[in-house]
């Protein structure tokens, strides 16, 4: 009787073979045999931990997804490394004299991937869709159309000349518009979508072409001949999703993939010691920190939110447990992005948390209700309790409460009445490089939950300061204004600053020219393997 | 026999209701706004608001399952709110990739489960048995992520015969197979080996033996058919686990299949992939549960699905 279940058993697998997705092996790029490293062809392989969720500028929410469609898709303008704005398909652009509108002069001659011409009428029919305005009205708008929701109209002046009307003056629509979600697809391939649907094949202008996606395996695009830039020197680029850290510092010393993201702190030391691997540092824009829930009496008193402040050693928490990478926070906002002014960090001083907690009348200590995610932010839980002994140190007692994160973020992000915690762990990323989406979001008083402002934060001097740098288009003032907003924050302490993120990849040696962008992306475009 | 078939899966029916009634209660009663969790850290209010209407969350919960039922009796699972794909494809995707990985290790599981077993039972308490029966106390015991980091550390990267993930050619298959199937095995070689033990101590094989039978014929035709019930039951539940319960094996070698997909949909509180894959999976298990209840009666004449047998 054995010899049915075998042949049932054979027969099921037989099945799902053919049905299944085991087909030959010419599809897979640079297939490794025997584990060798086949680096002949110019094909490159990056392993990233988790899956685009889309590739629609409407759905895009994601590194993964900003990192995989910006090899495809251009913007209008290139966040470069250092945090400048450079032409992309806008060439350049100039704020009118009122600053009520900015012009765009896009780059001509430059076809999407279907041949389709890149012209206004093509920028206009993307940013509509975008902020589901003009043709699109009533229809679904972006999850990232906030960054344009001060753009009234987008008018098509002629062929290469765009026009954005404000509904009022705003400084850092540029910044807003470099955006990775906010990138420019063929019309043609958006018109192509039933209702509903969304891109996954995405037609853009950029130096590569989509060629295919294998969900929870991979993405694989080629060189497009025609991209208007540099040529890449790659003939294709393979990014593979591979959820498992360690699996993917595996990947990359059998030579399945060139390069990885994500390295975890406790694999750096081995790789590097790796012939032929080097990994690389690189600054993140996402701010840690613990949010004070200001409605509460406890931290009404700056003195207590200072003391705190003092109470936690940032250098040993990045020393220990991230093993030497990223740096405690200097500011509320990373020092790549324009506008950052260094105000700290706050020293760690216990003797001086302590004093200026019995100055509070906290002599005896206090509890504390102290809300946490796990496994959303690099090593958010183990830096709660290293905390948590920090604040024991100067008698706060800290009760760790965390939550899977949906039910985490629903729960933090609340009205003061609702609150349970007294405080609470986020993080920031400040995608655009400005200081405007870092700062206005999370301290002006209008932007109490459910928007993103959590500690119920409310200066008015903070508010004037913000609402001004906004309008205001000469750069070098914006900067004196941020400057001051961020000495005003940075004393009220309405959090707790710990520390920037740093980011660490690790790539094969001979691959040469990758770009490590602070925003958490990889860029493929100028690199190749020797 | 075809009479029993029949009744069986018009009585799985109302299990399957009573499954999609409770995922889809569950799911809903995880604290937190899904909204929130779907849209985002940084969605404005506005979006979250446009994400709740289109669940209908703020429906009751009759008028939400309502309008699922309707639709999945149309065969309409719904789109996924993660990637706005329709839900059908998404696990028509994956499903060849879990049902070839889940199969592989359980030929693996069965062919060293019952030898290994059938050897150690037959020869009891010689080096082989205690040897194979300390392997599978080892074997159920090993954390599966533990085994597949130790398999690509060894195949992938010191010997460098083997991929160490990722999806594609037979090789492929072979380390995530092993690993899935290995404690499996393991199971199912201590499950054969007492089930053998009680067999070899029944009268009838006293008798087939003081007959001058072979010991050969004694342990395979008398013995081990009698005692492969157990392990079959065993077996059939072990698939079904192994089809849906892959999770970490899928992640640990980059699998796409359904366990992953499971999983991420739940943290991404994408409620139609949850729903649709459990379903799909509650389909599965009773039909495999049905086929193990068909083989009984392989295995055993006495064993019948006729009326009047059984009544």
């Amino acid at each position: 009787m054995k010899k049915y279940l075998v042949l049932m058993l054979v027969l099921v697998f037989v099945i799902g073979f053919v049905v299944g997705g085991c087909g030959p092996a010419e599809d897979v790029v640079d297939e490794p045999d025997n584990g060798e490293v086949i680096a002949e062809g110019q094909d490159l392989v990056i392993a990233i931990g988790a899956e685009p969720e889309s590739l629609d500028p409407l759905t895009m929410n994601s590194a993964p997804a900003a990192t995989v469609a910006e090899h495809m898709v251009d913007n209008l303008v290139y966040l470069a490394v250092d945090g400048s704005l450079e032409p992309s398909l806008a060439e350049s652009w100039e704020p009118t004299e009122d600053g009520q509108a900015w012009v765009l002069n896009l780059r001509q001659g430059v076809t999407f991937h279907d041949g389709e011409p890149m012209n206004a009428e093509a920028v206009k029919y993307n940013l509509d869709r975008f902020m589901a305005k003009g043709d699109f009205e009533g229809g679904q708008a972006a999850i990232y159309a906030f960054l344009l929701s001060e753009i009234t109209e987008v008018e098509v002046v002629d062929e290469y000349t765009v026009m954005l009307h404000l509904a009022q003056e705003f400084a850092p629509i540029i910044s807003h518009l470099s955006h990775t979600f906010i990138g420019i697809h063929s019309p043609a391939s958006l018109e192509a979508l039933d209702a509903g649907e969304n891109v996954t094949a995405p037609v853009g202008t950029g130096p590569f072409k989509y060629v295919s996606w294998d969900r929870g395996e991979q993405i694989v695009m080629e060189k497009y001949e025609d991209y208007w830039g540099d040529v890449p020197q790659l003939d294709t680029v393979t990014f593979k999703f591979v959820p498992e850290a360690s699996s993917r510092v595996i990947m990359l010393e059998t030579g399945e993939a060139h390069a990885i993201m994500a390295v975890p702190p406790t694999d750096i030391e081995r790789l590097n010691a790796v012939d032929g691997i080097d990994v690389v540092f690189e600054n993140s824009v996402r701010v840690i920190y613990m949010g004070f829930n200001l409605e509460d009496e406890k931290f009404q008193d700056v003195r207590v939110r200072q003391a705190l402040n003092h109470a936690i050693d940032k250098e040993a928490i990045i020393a220990t447990i991230f093993q030497g990478v990223g740096e405690p926070s200097s500011a509320p906002i990373v020092p790549a992005v324009f506008g950052y002014n260094q105000v700290g960090p706050y020293q760690y001083d216990p003797d001086l948390a302590r004093e200026l907690l019995a100055e509070a009348g906290y002599a005896d200590g206090m509890d504390i209700e102290l809300f946490h995610p796990t496994g959303r932010y690099s090593q958010d839980a183990t830096v709660t309790e290293a905390v948590q002994a920090m604040f024991a140190e100067v008698g706060v007692n800290a009760s760790l409460t965390t939550y899977e994160w949906g039910t985490y973020l629903d729960t933090v992000i609340t009205p003061p009445d609702q609150a349970e915690h007294d405080i609470y762990m986020l993080g920031w990323g400040t995608v655009t490089l400005d200081a405007d989406y870092g700062l206005y979001a999370l301290f002006h008083s209008t932007q109490w939950p459910p928007r993103n402002n959590v500690s119920y934060y409310a200066n008015s001097d903070v508010d004037a300061l913000l609402d001004e740098a906004r309008v205001t288009p000469d750069r070098g003032v914006r900067e004196g204004l941020y400057a001051e907003v961020i000495e005003i924050i940075w004393n009220d302490a309405p959090w707790i600053f710990l520390h920037n993120e740093g980011q660490v990849n690790a790539v094969r040696s001979n691959v040469i020219g990758l770009i490590h962008h602070p925003l958490e992306n990889i860029l493929a475009w100028d690199a190749y393997i020797e | 026999m075809y009479g029993y078939i029949i009744r069986r899966l018009l009585l799985a029916v109302p299990v399957l209701i009573g499954v999609s009634i409770l995922v889809f209660a569950i799911i809903r009663f995880i604290p937190g706004d899904p909204a929130r969790a779907i849209a985002g850290v940084n969605a404005t209010p506005e979006y979250i608001e446009q994400v709740r209407r289109e669940l209908l969350l703020d429906e009751g919960l009759h008028v939400q399952y309502y309008v699922y039922f309707t639709n999945l009796l149309q065969g309409d699972l719904g789109r996924s709110t993660f990637t706005r794909r329709p839900v059908t494809v998404e696990l028509m995707e994956r499903f060849p990739n879990t049902l070839v990985l889940s199969a592989t290790a359980m030929i693996i599981a069965s062919v060293i489960g019952l030898s290994a077993g059938i050897v150690s039972a037959t020869r009891r308490y010689s080096m082989f048995d205690n040897i194979s029966m300390l392997a599978a106390l080892v074997g159920v015991a090993a954390p599966v992520f533990w085994l597949g980091v130790m398999f690509q550390i060894l195949f992938s990267v010191n010997l460098g015969w083997l991929p160490s993930s990722g999806i594609g050619t037979w090789k492929h298959l072979i380390l995530p197979a092993l690993t899935l199937g290995l404690a499996t095995a393991a199971l199912i070689a201590r499950i054969t080996r007492s089930s053998m033990l009680e067999v070899l101590r029944q009268d009838y094989i006293t008798t087939a033996r003081s007959k001058g039978l072979i010991e050969r014929v004694v342990t395979y035709k008398h013995a081990l058919k009698n005692a492969l019930i157990p392990v079959v039951t065993v077996m059939g539940l072990q698939f079904g686990t192994l089809l849906g319960g892959a999770v970490l094996t899928e992640t640990v070698f980059s699998w796409p299949g359904i366990g992953r997909l499971m999983v991420d949909s739940i943290l991404n509180r994408d409620y139609p992939v949850v729903q649709g894959a459990v379903l799909m999976l509650a389909v599965l298990f009773v039909l495999i549960n049905l086929v193990v209840d068909i083989i009984y009666a392989f295995l055993d004449p006495r064993i019948s699905y006729g009326n009047k047998e059984v009544e």
